[in-house]
């Protein structure tokens, strides 16, 4: 009876089964992975490259499997040899007895097959111990291997991937997945063969003493695997019920809270806790059923193994009147049956757990197979320095899939310190010029050259030192505000971010945070207005003091006043350089050296404001329609 | 240690709830279970059932082997099976009953929490909230209270069996021998001992392990979602190594854990050897000596090892104990806030009918500071908001705008001087009513997932259909006619599914659909265009002549008519008067206009 506990307790450690739940409601946007199909394509050819990965590694899985099958072999021997044991004893005691004296147990008299029998646990365990030890940090370095090779990924994924692919995807796949690969491979693999060679060898040693009882406890055991099946079918079905009512639920407390204000100012509350109350009692009622179902399969198998030693010990004990089993060997036999009951239960979810885990290390080797960006050339040219800034389109083509093509035969010239304006309707494919521009997508022909060298010839990192940045959504990273300004130049002085934040006109606002600069900022920073965000985003580009300056709609969660003050600002720092400025409101560009109008992800016209609206086309239009 | 290890080890010390935060999780611990007494009750009866029930099993199985050695009577046999079968029942049957009741405890615990977190942040004031945050709120509200609920039911079903057991366990084992239950004492002593010592060692590594675990998700999708800058600005190295030193310190942290369990399992299967060996021998002796039959050798070495699979159970069930109180102890955070702003406790009535005033709103030289901010966000303003009257404000971003709306509402309270509403200081009347005489129209149109016709009756619940067309024709969102459901058309949440300017106008509609005394449009207009902006304002001013209206807006051409202009210059009154007066008098005012001029002729009229 002992291994089987020993058995359950440590297969515990790993699997918390009913603490797993609590990661979907903190992350409910990111389902993704959740949904995947957890079953591999290719569970042999992932197995494999996971063995692969392993190498340098794989003496430890190969040492922990032998481990493993010898423990499992000394435990298996020990019940038998505890039936001799047993039996011994009950001959002495009876024999001492017939004597009418007392038994002591002496070395002699059974002592020592005690010590012998305590042995061959000692050994199981000492063959138990080393494939723990073993693996116990086997899974986690392969994790770690594995996750350098994506954080090395990340940097050679090109921008398309990560404009095609939600965070969460990407994220649990390098989280989530990769946990459940290690704890597969840190207990399922060693509990495979632990739960089969069990299965097997219980059987067998429990043939050996009665082919009748072995045959009773088979049926039994048929019964369990088949309760274990259709409660586990059950499961899935109860557990995706709940799943749904915790999504309701979440759904209805996060667009409470983002709609506060307004539940508020109508005096809504009531009806809104009225809605939020209904939806956590239907969440209680489905998880009070999935959490009982889930918990109620494991005594419900007990409750077969009971029956079946009830079975088993009432045929055992008749047989032992008849003297047909000895004392020892009815003990020995109740051990293989609680042995072998827990590898039924084990095995198919053990499977499950494989497949699992399988399924998720194909999601990370897909991720790790991604196409990559093209790697800079080998001998990257350089504008000669100083960078002037003259940047030019040369026919380019583009589009984001080949068979919808965008920019057909896209030429311009930017000359130095000009200033581009780039104006279109919302998806007039502004920021594509962006894109191309810093490289982060590639023109499909034609190109584009900065002090007449072509950029493709560049390296991606000397091309873009060239440019100062400031994005659509403002980014800042967890930190505090000092370092967001130095993002770009690691080594500012104190003195010069406060600069940059005073060009900025972001000063202000830091100043009225309890800690100032060092205020800590989050990327989901909530303390922080939009506006004030791309504040400290255009502080941070200026800190930069690059050649090229790209403002992606920067100003358009700033007033027209302060808009016009940084945009001034951003004139005076970056005098004698070139500039490109995509803005909603025309009034900040109609002093632009050169205007780019961009339709349907291309240039449609392109010239100063007055030839523009001299033409008459597109741009005229536009205007009109702002301003009339 | 690299900085940024430090950095998170640091931020663990800090997360770690202290005494204060256990005292108060503890308490709201009990608070939220003692509704449910009975059913507790009921959870240790059958848990009793369960344990006893499994213990005699094996104390009848040895029984039926004693009686098949030494009587060899097989009617008496039948009887032991009989018992077992009794046992196995009740065992079983308790079990399933006992996991029964406490899943829906725990499911009922976890309900309680939520609702009762919602419901306080009904209750906290705009500042309160976001002291929190709308994020760490939510998560608050769901999945703490998930890992609350995990916790009671996980706590049940594995540390609930220990106490039961190790009682009844050596009670059995006194039946049959004294020798044995002081034995089984003995060893139920040095396996809590040990079982105590591991926990104490290895708890605050596994309470770092989940802050580690969260800490990579959160560096993930900061690189993620800031690629483009990272690239822009040529950090990916750095970005890389900040991944990898995070994978590096999870990684390390984890084998540590792996390695504590790992020897916390090799310990305990060792422990089980000596047990059972010991127990085979001074058991023959007893046997020998006549104390007790040789068939419950067994009987005891299962209760032995029954007390340590428990114990084992349990020990992995504390280690998810401090999170669980962590989860907690944040959510009586919030239940234990007290809202900034709060209800007098004899709320003086707003006038009505005849008695109301023509002066709806006066700011009587207010200022408002931010919590711990060091300069004032609004400084001594001092005007009026008039019946039948459009007032606007205009000025810069972070000028203080938004912040006059909301103190209006009452979000957030003046720290100098005093907001009148209707004659009365707002913070001698209930919030209720206030808010119920104003009708608001917030800077993010907001619209909740429904239909259309619900979220205008929030406006009003009793508004008429007639009500919420005319609303929709005012704010110009004649879009809805067009939609094939009409007012029953379905939104999404936020109102996603409808265009930016379109979700304005709704939210126009909605706060027209109510009768109030003020009506406030926080820059509701910027997400029109030109010709909707005009046309809105013209319906508008005949719909909103007997209430007083308040424009916070940034374009020039929204507010020129409006009958009094408010210039906010960094939170300081700039300017108050008209159009034409202020650009004259008022130089801030002038830069705004002249700023805006070049917007082509817009300043000659529309």
């Amino acid at each position: 009876m002992a291994s089987d506990e020993r058995d359950k307790a440590a297969a515990l450690r790993k699997a918390p089964d009913g603490i797993e739940g609590e990661r979907v409601g903190a992350a409910p946007a990111d389902g993704g992975a959740e949904g995947d199909s957890e079953v591999p394509s290719d569970a042999m050819g992932t197995a494999r490259r996971l063995w692969e990965s392993a190498r340098g590694i794989r003496w430890r899985l190969v040492v922990s499997a032998i481990a493993t099958v010898l423990y499992v072999a000394f435990s298996l021997a020990a019940p038998a040899y505890s039936a001799y044991v047993v039996d011994l004893v009950w001959r002495n005691v009876q024999e001492s007895f017939a004597q009418g004296r007392d038994y002591v147990v002496t070395m002699e008299n059974g002592g020592r097959q005690i010590l012998t029998f305590f042995s061959l646990w000692t050994v199981s365990w000492a063959f138990y111990s080393v494939q723990s030890f073993v693996m116990s940090s086997f899974a986690e370095r392969l994790n770690l291997r594995l996750r350098g090779l994506i954080s090395a990924k990340l940097g050679r994924l090109p921008l398309s991937y990560y404009d095609r692919h939600q965070p969460g995807d990407t994220i649990s796949r390098a989280t989530n997945d990769l946990d459940k690969v290690s704890e597969v491979l840190q207990r399922g693999v060693m509990q495979l063969i632990i739960s089969a060679v069990t299965l097997v060898g219980a059987v067998v040693m429990m043939a050996r003493y009665s082919v009748v009882l072995t045959l009773v406890f088979c049926c039994f055991a048929a019964a369990s695997a088949l309760l274990t099946k259709v409660v586990a079918a059950r499961t899935l079905s109860i557990a995706s019920r709940r799943q749904e009512a915790l999504g309701t639920l979440t759904g209805k407390v996060e667009e409470a809270y983002s709609g506060r204000a307004v539940i508020k100012a109508f005096g809504r509350e009531g009806d809104s806790l009225d809605d939020i109350r209904a939806c956590s009692e239907d969440l209680a009622r489905t998880s009070a059923q999935a959490d009982f179902v889930t918990n109620a399969i494991s005594p419900a198998i007990r409750f077969l193994t009971r029956l079946c030693q009830v079975v088993v010990g009432l045929m055992a004990g008749s047989m032992l009147i008849a003297g047909r089993l000895s004392v020892g060997v009815f003990q020995a036999f109740f051990q293989y049956v609680t042995q072998a009951t827990e590898p039924l239960t084990q095995l198919s979810l053990t499977v499950n757990m494989l497949q699992g885990a399988l399924a998720a290390a194909e999601r990370v080797f897909a991720l790790l197979d991604e196409d990559e960006v093209e790697p800079d050339p080998a001998e990257p040219e350089l504008p000669a320095s100083p960078v002037r800034g003259r940047v030019a389109f040369e026919h380019v083509r583009f589009g984001y899939s080949p068979d919808r093509p965008l920019m057909r035969d896209v030429s311009f010239v930017a000359e130095p310190g000009q200033k581009v304006a780039i104006v279109g309707a919302t998806g007039a494919g502004k920021t594509t010029l962006v894109n191309l521009l810093m490289r982060f997508y590639e023109v499909d022909g034609g190109r584009i050259t900065i002090d007449g060298v072509d950029t493709r010839r560049m390296a991606r990192s000397d091309l873009r030192a060239q440019f100062g940045m400031v994005l659509q959504d403002s980014w800042l990273f967890e930190g505090t505000i000092e370092q967001n300004i130095a993002y770009g130049r690691p080594g500012a002085t104190h003195d010069e971010v406060v600069a940059a934040a005073k060009a900025a006109h972001v000063d202000f606002f830091v100043h009225t945070l309890p800690k100032g600069y060092q205020t800590m900022l989050s990327n989901e920073a909530e303390e922080i207005s939009q506006g004030q965000r791309q504040l400290l985003t255009i502080a941070r580009a200026m800190l930069v003091d690059p050649a090229i300056l790209i403002l992606d709609e920067a100003t358009s969660s700033v007033d027209t006043r302060t808009e016009q003050a940084i945009v001034h600002a951003m004139e005076t720092a970056m005098e004698g350089r070139t500039s490109f400025v995509i803005a909603h409101r025309l009034s900040t560009i109609v002093d632009a050296d050169l205007i780019l109008v961009m339709d349907h992800g291309t240039i449609v016209e392109q010239g100063s404001h007055a030839q523009l609206l001299a033409a008459g086309g597109a741009y005229a239009e536009l205007y009109q329609s702002q301003f009339a | 240690m690299s900085a940024g290890e430090r950095d998170v080890e640091a931020e663990v010390a800090t997360a770690s709830i202290g005494r204060e935060g256990r005292r108060a999780a503890l308490a709201l611990f009990r608070e939220l279970v003692a509704p449910y007494k009975w059913l507790v009750a009921g959870m240790v009866v059958t848990l009793l059932c369960d344990i006893v029930g499994m213990l005699y099993i094996p104390t009848e199985l040895a029984a039926l082997v004693n009686t098949a050695i030494a009587a060899r009577d097989a009617d008496a046999l039948a009887g032991h099976g009989v018992s077992m079968l009794v046992a196995a029942v009740v065992g079983s049957g308790g079990c399933i009953a006992s996991y029964y009741l406490a899943s829906k405890f725990a499911a009922n615990v976890g309900r309680d929490l939520r609702v009762r977190v919602y419901q306080k942040s009904l209750e906290l004031a705009h500042s309160d909230f976001e002291q929190f945050g709308t994020g760490s709120m939510i998560t608050r509200t769901l999945s703490d209270a998930n890992v609350v609920q995990q916790m009671l039911l996980m706590g049940f079903i594995m540390m609930g069996p220990v106490p039961v057991t190790c009682v009844v366990a050596i009670l059995l084992a006194f039946g049959v021998d004294p020798v044995m239950g002081r034995l089984l004492v003995a060893v139920t002593l040095v396996i809590l001992v040990i079982f105590g010592l591991a926990v104490w060692r290895s708890a605050p590594i596994f309470v770092m392990l989940q802050s580690f675990i969260d800490r990579m998700n959160v560096r993930l999708r900061e690189y993620i979602t800031g690629v483009r800058v990272i690239r822009a600005f040529g950090r990916e190295s750095r970005e890389r190594e900040r991944l990898d030193s995070t994978f590096e310190s999870y990684a390390d942290r984890a084998i540590r854990v792996n390695l504590v369990f790992s020897t916390c399992d090799c310990a305990t299967f060792f422990l089980m050897n000596v047990v059972e060996s010991t127990i085979l021998w001074v058991g023959a002796d007893r046997v020998g000596a006549h104390a007790m039959q040789i068939g419950s050798i067994s009987a005891l070495i299962e209760y032995a090892m029954l007390i340590m699979f428990f114990m084992m159970m349990a020990q992995f069930a504390i280690l998810q104990m401090p999170r669980g109180l962590a989860c907690l102890s944040r959510a009586a955070q919030v239940l234990s806030a007290t809202p900034v702003i709060l209800d007098p406790e004899v709320p003086a009535e707003l006038p009505s009918g005849d008695d109301v005033p023509a002066e709806v709103a006066r700011f009587d030289h207010v200022s408002f500071r931010f919590g711990d901010a060091d300069e004032d966000t609004l400084h001594n303003l001092d005007f009026a908001l008039r019946r039948g009257e459009v007032t606007a404000v205009i000025g810069n971003t972070g000028s203080g705008k938004s912040t006059i709306a909301k103190m209006l509402l009452r979000f957030h309270d003046a720290t100098g001087g005093r907001l009148l509403f209707l004659g009365r200081d707002v913070r001698d009347v209930s919030q209720h009513e206030l808010r119920d005489r104003i009708s608001y129209v917030p800077q993010r149109a907001w619209l909740f997932s429904g239909t259309i016709a619900q979220n205008l009756r929030d406006g009003d619940t009793k508004a008429t259909d007639e009500r919420l067309w005319h609303a929709l024709d005012v704010a110009q969102a004649s879009f809805v006619h067009e939609l094939p459901d009409g007012l029953d058309a379905r939104v999404s949440q936020g109102g996603t599914n409808f265009s930016g300017g379109q979700r304005q106008r709704l939210a126009i509609a909605r706060a027209l659909v109510r009768k109030a005394d003020l009506y406030v449009f926080d820059d509701s207009f910027s997400a029109l265009d030109f010709k909707t902006d005009a046309a809105l304002r013209h319906a508008l001013s005949g719909e909103l002549e007997g209430a007083a209206t308040l424009l916070i807006a940034q374009r020039v051409s929204t507010i020129r008519g409006a009958d009094q202009i408010v210039v906010l210059d960094e939170g300081r009154l700039a300017g108050v008067g008209k159009h034409d007066e202020l650009v004259r008098t008022c130089p801030t005012y002038r830069a705004i206009v002249e700023s805006q001029q070049m917007e082509g002729g817009e300043a000659d009229g529309e």
